[in-house]
């Protein structure tokens, strides 16, 4: 399914879940929000989310800031 | 009460700084510099995964730091709406209540928006976050984020890595002298004694970034920040002396040869 991941088109060729998408773009789970077309998807729904083709998804994780 | 502590919401803290972690040349003297300066509150940004920067996430090196809770901030928000979304996936990642709500929509001077700065933090303490929100040094504007249920103010000295210093002094004792809520200068400090001086005045902390970060030996002025604030602090426990317009001789005025 094609989506777009943090503005770029992915190519996501796992099962649509946030698992197989994170590890696709190697980011650790533990260290990662998810937005999905502008929706927060909190981890503890991980399990049972699955994207859609053409989802916008953000995934973010903390960086150095004051 | 043990006024030694600094109180946000129902959390204490024994250090009364608080740093942020932006700006430092790597992640390593960021960590040595967050240990340095005794701080158990460090602020963080919330950014898109970066596949080609995978070092640029800080949630390992930090949680090896038990001791340093995290305040993720709003940075990037410019209005209201976004800074509330960016609290909330902030709390997710973090697991932390602590939130510095910061909206600065001028990228060319950084200033907080009060009014979209409000709104999000009426939000957000209405929805159970501690919001510490950085703004200008307003007294009416703090006051009113007071009455919605912040955890404390946090005013800017100067303007966002200026190093300008407490060039908002006057403004800033009003804050305090209104406060019932920690203030806590945010923005502009570049050395420990203004440190010293933002706590003698009665802040009830400070938050740090840039003159830590930016400093030839960030480690070094870490601690030096930390000993500044201490300094300030006892000072203002010790209670300094009254002012006067005239000179108080400190040696018996009676003659001494005749």
């Amino acid at each position: 399914m094609y989506l777009t991941v943090n503005g770029e088109p992915h190519e996501h060729r796992g099962d649509g879940t946030v698992s197989a998408l994170l590890a696709e773009l190697g980011t650790e789970p533990a260290h990662t929000a998810l937005t999905v077309n502008g929706n927060l998807v909190f981890s503890k729904d991980w399990e049972i989310f699955k994207f859609s083709d053409g989802d916008t998804v953000e995934v973010l994780t903390f960086v150095g800031g004051g | 009460m043990n006024d030694e502590l600094l109180k946000l919401g129902s959390h204490t803290f024994g250090s009364r700084l608080i740093l942020g972690t932006g700006k430092f040349s790597d992640t390593e003297t960021m960590i040595r510099a967050v240990e340095a300066s005794g701080t158990e509150l460090v602020t963080v940004a919330l950014r898109r995964f970066n596949r080609d920067k995978p070092n640029d996430d800080l949630c390992a090196p930090l949680a090896k730091l038990s001791a340093v809770r995290l305040m993720p901030n709003t940075s990037g928000a410019i209005n209201a709406k976004e800074a509330v979304r960016a609290a909330q996936l902030g709390r997710e990642l973090s697991g932390s209540p602590f939130v510095k709500v910061e909206i600065h929509p001028n990228p060319h001077h950084l200033m907080p928006d009060p009014v979209e700065t409000y709104f999000a933090a009426k939000e957000l303490a209405a929805d159970g976050f501690l919001v510490l929100p950085y703004i200008p040094a307003d007294p009416v504007l703090a006051k009113k984020l007071e009455d919605v249920g912040c955890a404390a103010v946090m005013p800017l000295g100067a303007a966002i890595g200026s190093g300008g210093g407490l060039s908002t002094l006057e403004m800033i004792k009003l804050i305090i002298r209104d406060s019932n809520i920690p203030v806590i200068v945010d923005a502009g400090l570049r050395a420990p004694s203004e440190a010293a001086c933002a706590m003698e005045m009665g802040c009830a902390a400070v938050l740090v970034n840039s003159a830590i970060a930016a400093a030839q030996d960030p480690v070094a002025m870490a601690e030096a920040f930390a000993l500044g604030v201490q300094t300030g602090f006892e000072a203002r426990q010790a209670g300094l002396m009254l002012q006067s317009e005239f000179a108080v001789a400190t040696s018996p005025l009676t003659s001494f040869l005749s």
